[in-house]
């Protein structure tokens, strides 16, 4: 099997990962999910695959939509992530030499903070909640995949046909829409598609140390740190399950971009 | 452009970077619309009027324009002072000297050992490249990658901690134990699951980068040549490897400092370690506007000093690894 | 050549390995021995949450009771009798303004110097003056008349300002500096020894005590969060230790668990005035659904507190039924029978409450039933109860949202939508800030703009008193007077869920007396009655 067909493979399993997960965790009922004083703290059964938490909720149930809600709030995070990317991207390599000394300059400087810390900052500007998260992420992870851009679009600046253009008088926008973009698709798709996974890590992190959801919803990351609080009782099922599974996700999206990167990458022609 | 000018430049730049941060944050803290009084009043409502909300409101001097605010503010931190923290009621420059110096044992061990296992790791993996071992190696690295650090610490702790018993639970110190009882094997003691999740963790960067480095040193024409002279194994990799991959890994090491401290605010919350990282994420659920700020500044600091190292160590090995390259 | 590049990584490893050994320096003098209960007459506690804010009354220190350090006017005893500690008698006038107090003259501060009437004026005029979490807003004024005299004045009459005489742990005026917080200086049974912040604190017998002394010389409070002293407890490390009920049945060798009743409540308060207005901050008043009388008593009715109890604190507390369960100014008719679906379901029915579009949810005309619970989002027991509520409930037909929030939030809904409270204390005070239409809408009193004159009249009453009994009288009789009342068979504006039982792992052996029953607040005050502390044996 050659690299093509294993990542086709590949998206396709990662493909259907996402969407069962999310399938199951929107059209899961609330009754799954319910509180039930009498079956609390149940180890894994038939009934309850991945057991039952200290409120006699399914955890499995839990587990689905917690992984909706963080792949939710992935994809929108690590979408807005790539557009910030471009547009800074395209910003530094068309607009002179000023600009692409300031963008790199803001780079540094959002390199400089630590992601996690750079989150509890924003989420605590927007005071809590999942817009504080999805920004915080948002803003967070651009600059790598701005810095990828930048090198393409300088590149395919140089190249012959956009030079052509240029001398026949076309508009920079032109230039741009026709020649640029569609060259720099499949680079914002892998740049997307490595970032979602990233996301997600980041969300549920944030999550996990108390910033964005309210503690009662099912975000994979406020399981986990609920999960905490009985790791002396030897409940290992609240904390094990939810976090394997994310696991899972972030694997088979890594591994996916990964591939992609591989296949578009002229450097690796050879192996 | 000598190394004296390169380092010049690289701290001018730092510094601009820095008093850019410090607008920054100021500015996205005091967009926040969570009210640090209530925040100080708390839980412990129980006997709290309204008209001490105010007194206590002006105590914080949350009532000034914050232009007014952030030059109180910046020329007070000019001189080194961070203000009080909310939380901790004492001097933040105190609160993060202590919690950094606790967080550093912590992030240093874990950088140290990271370091070396990922080296070795990234080595073993490069020499013998292609092989199961090196796919096994590939393959714990990348799933390492996508492992949630907090998950993995609570594995820990359920394993060790929790079913054998080996570790304690939590905390930087032994539970119960007087202060001046506390030895450096207690905390060491405490230090290892903390230090070990980190690591773990830590480990694929390094070793993915030293066996991609590795592999294209292996690759290069003077060490087939070397094969050719009949050299192999260890004493090729000694001879010839070694000195080409060693520093990228230092400098991949520095740069990664960033993550380092991110993975410390996790790590720190599952096992309550005293130091910085659970400060942040008290100031942060706790609207501690001044601690947090500190914490952000100095952080921003050890990345960036980290990075510098990373620049400087490049800068000063760059002729020779090219000369490796391409020779 | 090569010697030169390496030496600026091995610089940066040796600089950072040199931070690492100061970051553990040792300690040059390996002290006393640790292990607790190694000495009869020390004990090592785990039993509370550092206070942040230091030990300085004036600021809030000690005001759940036991100030250790520092001791008070008035005390309440085992039953929760109002009786002298520093004062010798006091006097309230005829028109309950104006209060009068006898001191010891025998009482000494730790460091030797007596405590007299100038101390005590100092002390009341710190606090009131202290921005703090004290509230003394009814003082008008406080005088000394001669050295052991002091009379305070105040704005109105108010019976319950003796649990600011009970509350207020008294500072020497000479020695109340600017670090009084963390060096205190009282005349309490203990004084202060080493105070290391976020660790531990080591206090000594006051050998200046006026009181009975305990056996106890050496006290060691070890800052532990519930968890942690439990796990120091299993390692044998502490000869007290406060933890959760999720924890509180595992066996630990060697110590057995002594559960404390409190008034430390959680109850659900119903905005009850119609949707429409807003407060100055512009923060919405009032809620339809709530609003209505038959929705809040079909809720009172169908909870099932006991069920409460066993599942989320694992059988550790008590049904509660208003907010001063089991104190001297409780009314015991307010306990109703709960968890009646039947019962509340009809109470719905005949307020005009059905399932027209038959999504389970009742509606009455256009409304549909349906608020939101608002909880503090860092309290994991707070948030058991709202979401177990609002199943338990949703059999009715009732719609409960539940949602968390920090305090800012909650303060910003609190007027139109149901919110989880805890209050419990030892004032009944408490109950007139909750209840009477005058605090409406300030501060977290009274949110829900519950208004009764009846109620708001036996309150005052209550206030005006000037004997204790005939205070007690009247603030029964607001809660339910056999016609109305703010208890859930009156006007319920509260649903109250459950008193928490305190949970203590204590050494076997060690004896620590009857508790009283503990207001809002694990912890410090299980000390109160330390000198009935012992070994037995």
């Amino acid at each position: 099997m050659n690299r093509r067909q294993k990542t086709i493979l590949i998206m396709l399993l990662a493909a259907l990962l996402l969407a069962g997960a999310v399938v199951s965790g929107l059209t899961l009922g609330d009754e799954r999910v319910v509180t039930n004083l009498d079956a609390r703290n149940a180890s894994p059964s038939l009934e309850h695959p991945f057991g039952t938490d200290h409120l006699g909720r399914d955890m499995l149930g839990r587990t689905l939509k917690g992984l909706t809600v963080s792949i939710g709030v992935g994809i929108i995070a690590a979408a807005a992530s790539t557009a910030i990317a471009l547009a800074m991207g395209m910003l530094a390599a068309t607009m002179g030499k000023a600009a692409d000394a300031a963008i790199s300059w803001l780079i540094d400087l959002f390199l400089g903070v630590p992601h996690l810390v750079a989150l509890i900052l924003i989420s605590f500007t927007l005071g809590g909640g999942m817009k504080g998260v999805v920004v915080g992420i948002a803003l967070t992870h651009w600059p790598s995949l701005a810095r990828i851009i930048r090198a393409e679009v300088m590149q395919l600046r140089s190249a012959e046909y956009v030079q052509v253009s240029r001398r026949l008088g076309k508009s920079r926008w032109w230039i741009a829409s026709r020649h640029i973009l569609p060259h720099l698709a499949p680079q914002l798709f892998i740049g997307f598609v490595l970032l979602f996974p990233h996301a997600i890590l980041h969300e549920a992190a944030i999550s996990f140390l108390g910033f964005g959801l309210s503690p009662h919803q099912p975000a994979i990351g406020i399981i986990l740190s609920e999960s905490m609080r009985y790791l002396t009782s030897g409940m290992w099922w609240l904390a094990f399950f939810p976090g394997i599974s994310l696991l899972v996700i972030v694997r088979a999206f890594d591994t996916l971009g990964e591939n992609l990167r591989l296949l578009t990458d002229p450097r690796s022609a050879r192996q | 452009m000598s190394l004296v000018t390169f380092i010049l430049k690289k701290l001018l730049r730092m510094a601009s970077l820095l008093i850019a941060l410090c607008v920054l944050s100021f500015w996205l803290a005091s967009c926040s619309p969570l009210d640090p009084v209530q925040a100080y009043v708390g839980a412990d409502m129980t006997r709290v009027s309204s008209e001490q909300r105010e007194m206590i409101a002006e105590y914080w001097g949350v009532n000034k324009p914050p232009l007014e605010r952030f030059f109180h503010w910046s020329s007070a931190v000019m001189h080194g002072d961070f203000g009080t923290s909310m939380i901790f009621r004492r001097p933040v420059a105190e609160v993060i000297g202590e919690r950094f110096t606790a967080s550093l044992a912590l992030m240093s061990t874990a950088w140290l050992l990271s370091g070396a296992l990922g080296f070795a790791l990234g080595a073993v993996a490069g020499m013998k490249q292609g092989t199961w071992i090196d796919r096994l190696i590939k393959w714990y690295c990348l799933t390492l990658a996508s492992t949630p650090a907090f998950w993995l610490g609570l594995l820990l702790v359920m394993v060790f901690a929790v079913w054998l018993g080996w570790f304690p639970v939590g905390l930087g110190v032994p539970a119960g134990k007087l202060a001046e009882d506390v030895t450096i094997a207690n905390r060491l003691y405490h230090l290892i699951l903390p230090a070990l999740t980190l690591s773990i963790l830590g480990v694929a960067n390094v070793a993915l980068h030293t066996r991609q480095k590795l592999a294209d040193v292996l690759a290069s024409d003077y060490i087939l040549f070397a094969r050719a002279r009949g050299e192999k194994g260890l004493r090729l990799f000694w001879r010839h490897g070694l000195r080409n991959v060693a520093l990228p890994a230092v400098t991949i090491q520095f740069a990664s400092i960033s993550e380092l401290i991110g993975g410390t605010v996790l790590a720190e919350q599952i096992f309550s370690y005293p130091g910085l990282g659970q400060a942040a994420v008290q100031a942060g659920l706790r609207s501690d506007v001044p601690l947090l700020l500190g914490i952000v500044i100095c952080s921003a600091h050890f990345v960036f000093v980290g990075n510098l190292a990373a620049d400087i160590i490049y800068r000063v090995v760059d002729p020779r690894i090219r000369k490796g390259e391409s020779a | 050549m090569l010697t030169k590049w390496y030496t600026g990584p091995s610089v940066w490893i040796l600089a950072i390995a040199l931070l690492l050994a100061a970051g553990c320096t040792p300690d040059k003098n390996p002290g006393t021995g640790a292990e607790a209960g190694k000495k009869q007459d020390e004990l090592i506690l785990a039993i509370g949450y550092e206070p942040e804010d230091g030990f300085d009354p004036t600021t809030g220190w000690g005001r759940y009771g036991s100030p250790l350090f520092q001791s008070t006017i008035l005390k309440r005893d085992k039953d929760l009798k109002i009786v002298n500690d520093l004062a010798t008698g006091y006097e309230v006038s005829d028109d309950g303004l104006v209060w009068t107090v006898k001191l010891r003259d025998d009482v000494k501060f730790s460091d030797g110097q007596p405590l007299t009437a100038a101390d005590v004026v100092y002390t009341y005029e710190t606090a009131s003056k202290s921005g703090s979490v004290v509230d003394l807003g009814i003082l008008k004024s406080v005088e000394a008349v001669d050295p052991f005299t002091v009379k305070f004045t105040l704005n109105h009459p108010q019976s319950t300002f003796v649990n600011i005489l009970v509350a207020t742990g008294i500072v020497p005026k000479r020695a109340h500096g600017e670090d009084y917080a963390k060096k205190p200086i009282g005349s309490g049974p203990y004084k202060l020894v080493q105070w290391d912040a976020g660790q531990q604190l080591i206090v000594e017998a006051n050998p200046e005590y006026y009181g009975p002394k305990s056996v106890f010389t050496k006290l060691t409070f070890l800052f532990l969060k519930e968890d942690a002293a439990f796990a120091a407890a299993k390692a044998g490390e502490v000869d007290m230790a406060f933890v959760l009920p999720n924890v509180a049945r595992q066996e630990v060798p060697g110590m057995h668990l002594v559960t404390v009743n409190s008034v430390d409540n959680r109850g659900i308060l119903f905005p009850v005035v119609k949707a429409g207005g807003a407060t100055k901050e512009g923060a919405p008043i009032g809620n339809d659904v709530t609003a209505d009388i038959a929705i809040r008593k079909a809720i009172n009715i169908a909870i099932d507190r006991k069920k409460l109890v066993e599942g989320i604190f694992e059988g550790f507390g008590t049904p509660a039924y208003s907010v001063a369960d089991g104190m001297p100014w409780w009314n015991p008719e307010t306990v109703i029978e709960d968890a009646d679906l039947d019962q509340a379901k009809n109470i719905l029915a005949e307020a005009g409450w059905q399932d027209t579009d038959g999504d389970g949810i009742l509606e009455k005309g256009s409304l549909k039933a349906e608020f939101t619970l608002i909880y503090q989002a860092d309290d994991q027991s707070r948030q058991s109860l709202a979401i177990a509520v609002a199943d338990m409930i949703k059999p009715l037909g009732i719609n409960i949202k539940v949602e968390g929030g920090s305090w800012d939030d909650i303060a910003r809904s609190m007027h139109s939508q149901a919110v989880l409270f805890g209050w419990g204390s030892y004032d009944p005070l408490e109950m007139y800030n909750l209840y009477s239409s005058k605090t409406a809408g300030i501060g977290w009193y009274n949110t829900g703009f519950y208004a009764n004159p009846a109620v708001d009249e036996y309150m005052e009453k209550a206030l005006k008193a000037t004997t204790e009994e005939e205070a007690l009288g009247y603030w029964k009789k607001a809660q339910w007077d056999g016609k109305t009342g703010f208890g859930a068979k009156g006007d319920a504006p509260w649903a109250w869920l459950v008193n928490r039982q305190h949970l203590y792992l204590v050494r076997d052996g060690l004896d620590i007396g009857t508790p009283k029953i503990q207001p809002h607040g694990h912890g410090w005050p299980i000390t109160d009655n330390i000198v009935e502390w012992s070994w037995k044996e």
